[in-house]
């Protein structure tokens, strides 16, 4: 009896350990494939998909980054515009025309050649689409589709087999930094119907696979144009939605690199020897807005009042470990046009109790706070943030109710108008002022990014003739003029810029986290 | 001739009134002698007291927060200041353990007793009138005891909403059947007894039957089973608090305050072992006491 106790243990035992060796050499690790160079990629959620005009989300751009090539790209840790699959190009004196000449030699990654006929085809399926629901990027980018009165692209043409010539119906300053943005990638003409699920770019990795809501899997793209590159042999992304139980997967090298680090474990992750933590360059804007369409918050008295009521200082010590600065304009000081002589709204509950006074309500009022329920780069407990700031609000007779949903329903309620007072953030996608002040505060995009339902004729005059100002100084004056409108009206109480944490295994190397949130592989290696 | 069929032994009014007073005191004797009962109530005691004076007792209020920059007090481990130390927001973990008995136990509380409510009504209902009434009542009790009761509870407040009322409207409805199966059970058995028949044949209305001579003999099952799941309830809205469907911030609802703490587990136990001894105490009073009631009340268990 108790022998063959023994022998069933033992028997256990056998196969628990042969079961974990599949497991290991499946996910690629040492076993006998020691050369092959695997980085495996943690992140809190799944792409929502990998055809690149056609998602917003930054877990789908995450991988999109990695198969497919922009015309122009960002430099390594800024939004500066370098040469990609264009080698060169040439702009007009009046700013209306964009020629391009184009790498010669490149290949998608299923044999067609990358041509000035695959760049025409590109533009002309976003262009043509006027589906402001699926190309949604391509409309707040370029002001809509072809025909439409803001459009601003008038023609895409191949002039030879390697020249595109871009004609525009008026001036964009950042026409270049758009190009360059991971939604405008160029991909297969060939595969346009399939490359929502299977991708097909010219970019340093091949995709291979895509386990829904697990893992995708990229290889080497061989021919890469970049000489020597990519180092690394594999990437799988894989999904693990828990930051705490991602770092575990770290620390145990499951994984190679991660986002979404606690700021409370950094301490503990800088103190392990086997891990490093990497800063992402700080690029967003945490924010509480306020509904300005919505008792009590149309009364700029009001919006004012709370301004002075958030002890930013407090939220950053207590939720940020101190990686963030406090904001003070809609947008981060690292992007040009950035106002430094705007004086943010003191921490001063007294002025605060006056305002509202003068604003009618001297004893305060009721209302809701809205807390997003995942943790964003931007703000990594958004309930915990709501508590503190509704418990200083509390004391100026503002009681507010901390509401949540679910993220999806969040922000689509947000969108509608029904929060009257909401935490959300932005982070930029191309690094300028244009894709923070107009993207979230101009009357137009009211219904889609301006979630605070701001209107103001008078910025919106100076937002709109920024965008067609080429002069960069002469632009950046705008900009700073309506951060100034933008503080006396108080759409927002600005709370945060965050410099949000990645940790990675000691062995990562070349790896340089990217300001707007996702990041070329292409340099990284594995010691 | 009413007042007279009221007891078996016809008896001058105001004595009537003391005489059911002696299977009480009976049953208080013996509770007495009972050592883990005794301990059952003073715990118990012990949190009401606390709840009921917890602007006293407390060092502070729910919701003071120490983390700005002149007052930083956050996750402090337990000191002579802060006896259970502090949570993320610089709060007095002990300050909100106290104000915390207050949600609980009034939780529990209304909660059982709106099963209790409900679930008699039901039972009596059912076991006296028999029949197709009682098919029914019966069969929708099975129907709600097949399904998981916390699953059940998660699924009602998913449909009200989540909060702290809902939560305990949730925890009434589950724990109905317990009671409506207990009360039926004892009706059952009650109504074919001599001092019913003799109601009945002169002439009593059944309402009067019902609640002045079926319920009252029912009591005692009452009792004891609602001491019991007075237990189970604080648990279930601790849980519910936990998934974040009971108590919404800044409430110190003890399971949401777990829950709260959870990321804090290895760098501030603190804040997550003092709401959990709490919930673990009340739940061991209820339970001790509710047992010492059981082994008084129940005439089967005496020996």
């Amino acid at each position: 009896m108790k022998k063959s106790l023994i022998w069933a243990l033992a028997a256990i035992m056998l196969l628990s350990v042969a079961l974990a060796g599949c497991n290991s050499n499946s996910d690629g690790g040492d076993g006998d494939k020691s050369k092959e160079q695997t980085l495996i990629f943690g992140r809190g959620g799944d792409s929502v998909g990998l055809d690149p005009a056609t998602v917003t989300d930054g877990e789908s751009f995450k991988v999109i980054k990695n198969v497919y090539d922009t015309l122009v790209e960002y430099g390594e840790q800024d939004t500066n515009v370098n040469p990609a699959l264009a080698e060169e190009w040439d702009v007009a004196e009046d700013g209306l025309t964009y020629t391009f000449t184009l790498r010669e030699g490149v290949k998608f990654h299923n044999g067609e050649d990358f041509n000035a006929e695959a760049v025409v085809k590109n533009f002309e399926r976003w262009m043509t689409s006027g589906d402001s629901g699926k190309f949604a990027y391509y409309a707040s980018m370029f002001g809509g589709f072809k025909g439409d009165e803001g459009h601003v692209i008038k023609s895409v043409e191949a002039k030879d087999d390697y020249t595109v010539e871009f004609k525009l119906n008026r001036p964009q300053a950042p026409f270049l930094k758009n190009l360059a943005m991971t939604p405008f990638s160029i991909a297969a003409p060939g595969e346009f119907d399939k490359i929502e699920t299977e991708p097909v770019g010219t970019g340093p990795f091949k995709f291979v696979d895509w386990k829904r809501n697990d893992r995708i899997t990229l290889e080497k793209n061989e021919e890469y144009w970049k000489e020597g590159l990519p180092k690394l042999d594999k990437v799988i992304f894989r999904a693990i939605p828990d930051n705490s139980n991602r770092l575990n997967a770290l620390k145990t090298g499951e994984i190679h690199l991660m986002d979404g680090v606690n700021p409370s474990d950094v301490a503990e992750i800088d103190e392990n020897a086997d891990l490093k933590t990497f800063f992402r360059p700080s690029m967003n804007v945490g924010y509480l807005g306020f509904n300005t369409q919505m008792e009590p918050f149309n009364d700029k008295k009001v919006r004012q009042a709370l301004n002075h009521a958030v002890d930013k200082e407090a939220l950053i010590k207590a939720f940020y470990e101190g990686q963030a600065e406090p904001a003070k304009n809609p947008m981060p000081p690292v992007i040009d046009g950035y106002n430094d002589d705007v004086e943010a709204y003191p921490f001063d509950l007294e002025k605060a109790k006056q305002l509202l006074a003068e604003a009618g309500y001297p004893d305060g009022f009721k209302t809701e706070l809205w807390a997003m329920p995942v943790p964003r780069p931007y703000m990594p407990d958004g309930k915990k943030a709501a508590e503190a700031i509704a418990a200083n609000f509390a004391k100026i007779g503002v009681d507010a109710e901390i509401v949540s949903y679910e993220w999806g329903t969040y922000l689509e309620k947000a969108q509608k108008g029904e929060a009257p007072m909401f935490l959300l953030g932005w982070t930029g996608d191309n690094g300028d002022a244009d894709n923070f002040l107009y993207t979230l505060l101009d009357k137009d995009t009211i219904d889609s990014n301006n979630y605070s339902r701001f209107a103001n004729d008078e910025l919106h005059e100076i937002l709109v003739k920024a965008q067609s100002t080429p002069d960069k100084e002469k632009r950046a004056e705008l900009y700073k003029e309506a951060q100034v409108i933008l503080h006396e009206e108080a759409p927002w109480v600005p709370l945060v810029h965050s410099k949000p944490a990645l940790a990675g295994l000691k062995t990562v190397e070349g790896f340089q986290p990217h300001p707007t949130g996702s990041d070329k592989l292409t340099n990284v290696s594995l010691k | 001739m009413a007042e007279l069929a009221r007891n078996e032994n016809p008896i001058e009014p105001k004595q009537q009134e003391e005489k059911p007073a002696s299977p009480w005191r009976d049953a208080w004797k013996s509770f007495r002698k009972n050592k883990l009962a005794l301990v059952g109530l003073g715990i118990v005691s012990f949190f009401v007291f606390l709840a009921v004076f917890a602007p006293l007792i407390a060092p502070e209020g729910i919701n003071d927060q120490k983390i700005s920059s002149d007052n930083y007090a956050k996750l402090e481990a337990p000191s002579s200041e802060y006896w259970f130390g502090t949570d993320d927001f610089g709060r007095d973990v002990l300050s909100r353990v106290i104000y915390g008995s207050r949600i609980s136990l009034t939780v529990g509380f209304f909660a059982v007793l709106g099963s209790i409510i409900i679930g008699s009504t039901l039972g009596i209902v059912a076991g006296y009138y028999g029949r197709w009434v009682d098919t029914i009542i019966s069969r929708l009790f099975d129907i709600m005891l097949a399904f998981p009761s916390i699953l059940l509870a998660i699924a009602i407040v998913a449909v009200l909403g989540p909060s702290l009322r809902n939560a305990l409207i949730a925890i009434a409805i589950i724990n109905v059947p317990n009671f409506g199966r207990l009360v039926r059970s004892k009706v059952l058995s009650i109504k074919e007894e001599e001092y019913i028949m003799a109601a009945k044949a002169v002439g009593m209305k059944d309402r009067r039957i019902l609640f002045h001579h079926i319920l009252p003999n029912s009591f005692a099952p009452i009792i004891v089973q609602g001491t019991l799941l007075i237990a189970t309830a604080i648990i279930e809205t601790a849980a519910l608090g936990f998934l974040g469907l009971g108590a919404k911030a800044p409430t110190p609802e003890w399971g949401t305050m777990l829950a709260d703490a959870r990321q804090f587990i290895t760098d501030a136990p603190w804040t997550m072992i003092f709401p959990g001894l709490a919930i673990m105490l009340t739940v061991l009073g209820f339970n001790l006491m509710g047992d010492g009631l059981r082994d008084a009340l129940d005439p089967k268990m005496k020996s």
